[in-house]
């Protein structure tokens, strides 16, 4: 809204004014010159000597800094002295003119430029309009004096905006927290080791080196063993390799593999003779080497035959 | 012979896309070689994503490095392609608000173990906290090593859980592994007390004992060694250099080497083992077993003593006490025969 009035201002003086009302340009030397500057260069009104000193009068009456300040011992007249002014200026263009360079005259003594220039424009958009317009402008105006933040903004445009800014950081609040749980749980488990090497490491690393340590002497062995004997004779190669597995389970002490293992060691060489209990597992080779008895008179001869077949 | 000559002929240059075909088969062993997929099958966060990568690539070479998996993939998907690519494997990892778990599972119908990871870092923070970070060039071109400590030889559920972890890395032939294809390890420490399980990766590198400290700088990095304060060259190779404090733990590391281990490590000579974190670090709980792939009855959950549930089991057992404790036998004897047969399938 405030735009729309500072459009309807520029529509209607656009000629005579050389300055919108709400932009601040310039320091106060430069406007106080395009004051100065405006009354002889404006064709629209010819201010008579008469009107002159009435009006001048006026100006010096209408404090706009009381008005601010809304003394309430001087607001009454303060009105009283504006309602005068927005009645007499039916009289035409020339008094809004006026009325606004006073205004702006008393704005130099003013704090706030701001409301000073609006104040004018209020004026002039207030004498145009109608009365109950000019009544909620007043009392907007009043309602935003302090308000630097905002600027000149309707107040409830301005809780919109300060709800939706605080909206907005409430959202981004949730949402960084939320991206922070999320976060956490990702990483929930995820250890960054501080130093390289601490006891336990190294009681690992030493398991660890034990264990290659086995391996590769095991190796070492079984392939050093294998050197001299691998292209030759085909038979020993096979008890060499039964051979070799037996040091490589050994060495690696593999408990779960041994009974499998001493299985194989003991498994008895294939020829009898070789067997360590060949005669003695027979209860009727037992006692070869006693005297012959009846008992075993027969067994004996049955088995003389084979005896001496195998030696 | 003849379709080659046409080939020429016809000039259409078709540049093969050289495929990595790896065998399904090792030649050495003979077995079938463990390959594996890292994956989840839901949207992971920042750091979990990491991990992902960061366990992708510890699996390497025997794992898609680059797998894509989409929001509707389902486990059904991955297991069918899982059959005709060889995968043998799963390793899943999924995240919920209070926990973060990784899901290690045989396929096809394989038995499921759930740990819970209480605390892992990143390869990349781990990079950061050295002071030198080393990263070989062919670090992950061969499998690793894998040790496991602590788990002893009791417990089925800790039974399974090496059975297991065994099994996802391939087995290695100590008659004709090379030892410069040993770079990295695996350890896996359970601690009986507070029962979680450390993970730890490294990187596995040799060095020559014996040597003073800047001849062996010297032979490694190839700098040239400021000389300017000696008379003589015979200085710099004879002066008695301070020894590091990681030299009295050389002692317990060193190995003979039975081959040459590129230019310094010679064969025959002593080496120390070093070994240096690289690769993510966890600290997991195992929480449960399970007889199916992300199904099947529970052989071992942790967490059955800890809820009101133990009463109604006890319940159960004292009500059907016979028929409760024949499955839980077939149970048990299940897993066994699973463990008897990855037994056989390491041993060879």
């Amino acid at each position: 809204m405030s735009t729309g009035e500072e459009g309807h201002m520029a529509m209607a003086d656009r000629g005579s004014r050389k300055r919108r009302v709400g932009v601040k340009k310039g320091t106060k030397a430069a406007r106080n010159k395009k004051l100065k500057s405006k009354p002889s260069s404006s064709d629209r009104f010819k201010v008579t000597m008469k009107n002159q000193k009435l009006f001048q009068k006026r100006a010096r009456d209408y404090n706009s800094d009381e008005e601010e300040e809304e003394d309430e011992s001087k607001k009454q007249p303060e009105v009283t002295i504006r309602e005068k002014i927005f009645s007499d200026a039916n009289m035409g263009p020339n008094y809004e003119e006026i009325e606004e360079e006073d205004g702006e005259d008393n704005d130099e003594n003013s704090d706030g430029e701001d409301h000073g220039e609006i104040e004018s424009g209020i004026t002039k958009f207030a004498t145009d309009g109608c009365n109950a317009f000019k009544i909620a402008f007043k009392a907007i105006m009043k309602k935003t004096k302090g308000d630097d933040t905002l600027g000149p903004v309707l107040s409830a445009h301005k809780h919109l905006i300060g709800e939706k800014l605080a909206e907005e950081e409430a959202e981004k609040k949730a949402k960084g927290q939320a991206r922070k749980a999320k976060h956490l749980i990702a990483e929930k488990g995820h250890v960054k080791p501080e130093s390289y090497l601490d006891s336990h490491e190294k009681i690992l690393i030493g398991v660890a080196t034990k264990g290659v340590v086995k391996l590769f002497n095991a190796v070492n062995k079984a392939q050093h063993a294998q050197k001299g004997l691998n292209p030759s004779r085909s038979k020993d190669a096979k008890v060499l390799k039964k051979r070799r597995k037996e040091a490589f389970f050994s060495e690696l002490g593999k408990t779960k593999t041994d009974p499998k293992a001493q299985k194989s060691e003991e498994e008895a060489p294939a020829w009898a003779p070789l067997r360590d209990n060949y005669m003695l597992a027979n209860p009727k080779l037992k006692d070869w080497d006693k005297n012959q008895e009846t008992k075993e008179g027969d067994d004996f001869a049955a088995m003389s035959g084979d005896e001496s077949y195998e030696d | 012979m003849g379709r080659f000559k046409n080939n020429k002929k016809s000039r259409v240059i078709v540049r093969p896309i050289p495929k990595k075909n790896q065998e399904d088969v090792s030649h050495v062993t003979g077995d079938k070689i463990p390959k594996s997929f890292v994956f989840s099958r839901m949207k992971l966060p920042g750091p979990v994503k990491q991990l992902q990568m960061d366990l992708r690539k510890l699996m390497l070479p025997y794992t898609a490095l680059s797998l894509k998996e989409k929001k509707r993939n389902t486990l059904r998907d991955f297991l069918n392609v899982s059959g005709p690519m060889g995968v043998t494997h799963f390793l899943m990892l999924s995240k919920t608000a209070s926990s973060l778990s990784l899901r290690v599972a045989r396929t096809p119908q394989g038995p499921t173990l759930t740990f819970k990871i209480h605390q892992y870092s990143l390869a990349s923070d781990i990079a950061q906290s050295q002071l030198r970070p080393r990263c070989p060039q062919d670090l992950f071109k061969s499998p690793p090593l894998i040790v496991l400590s602590g788990f002893g030889s009791q417990e089925l559920h800790l039974k399974l859980a090496t059975i297991m972890f065994q099994n996802i890395f391939p087995a290695i032939d100590i008659n004709t592994v090379k030892l410069s294809t040993c770079q990295r390890l695996v350890l896996l420490n359970y601690n009986k007390d507070t029962k979680l399980i450390d993970f730890r990766h490294y990187s596995i590198r040799l060095q020559p004992v014996g040597v003073s400290r800047r001849i062996r700088k010297f032979v490694q990095n190839h700098q040239v060694p400021d000389l300017r304060n000696l008379q003589d060259v015979s200085d710099f190779v004879t002066k008695a250099g301070y020894g590091s404090e990681s030299e009295g733990d050389e002692e317990a590391a060193t190995v003979t080497l039975s081959s040459d281990l590129g230019r310094v490590n010679k064969g025959s000579t002593k080496s120390a083992v070093k070994l240096q974190e690289i690769g993510p670090r966890m600290t997991m709980q195992l929480v449960k077993v399970e007889e199916g792939l992300c199904t099947g009855g529970i052989i071992f959950s942790e967490y059955e003593n800890v809820d009101g549930k133990k009463e109604k089991l006890k319940k159960k057992q004292d009500e059907e006490s016979d028929e409760e404790e024949d499955s839980e036998e077939e149970g048990e004897e299940g897993s066994e025969e699973d463990g008897e047969d990855m037994d056989e399938d390491f041993e060879d």
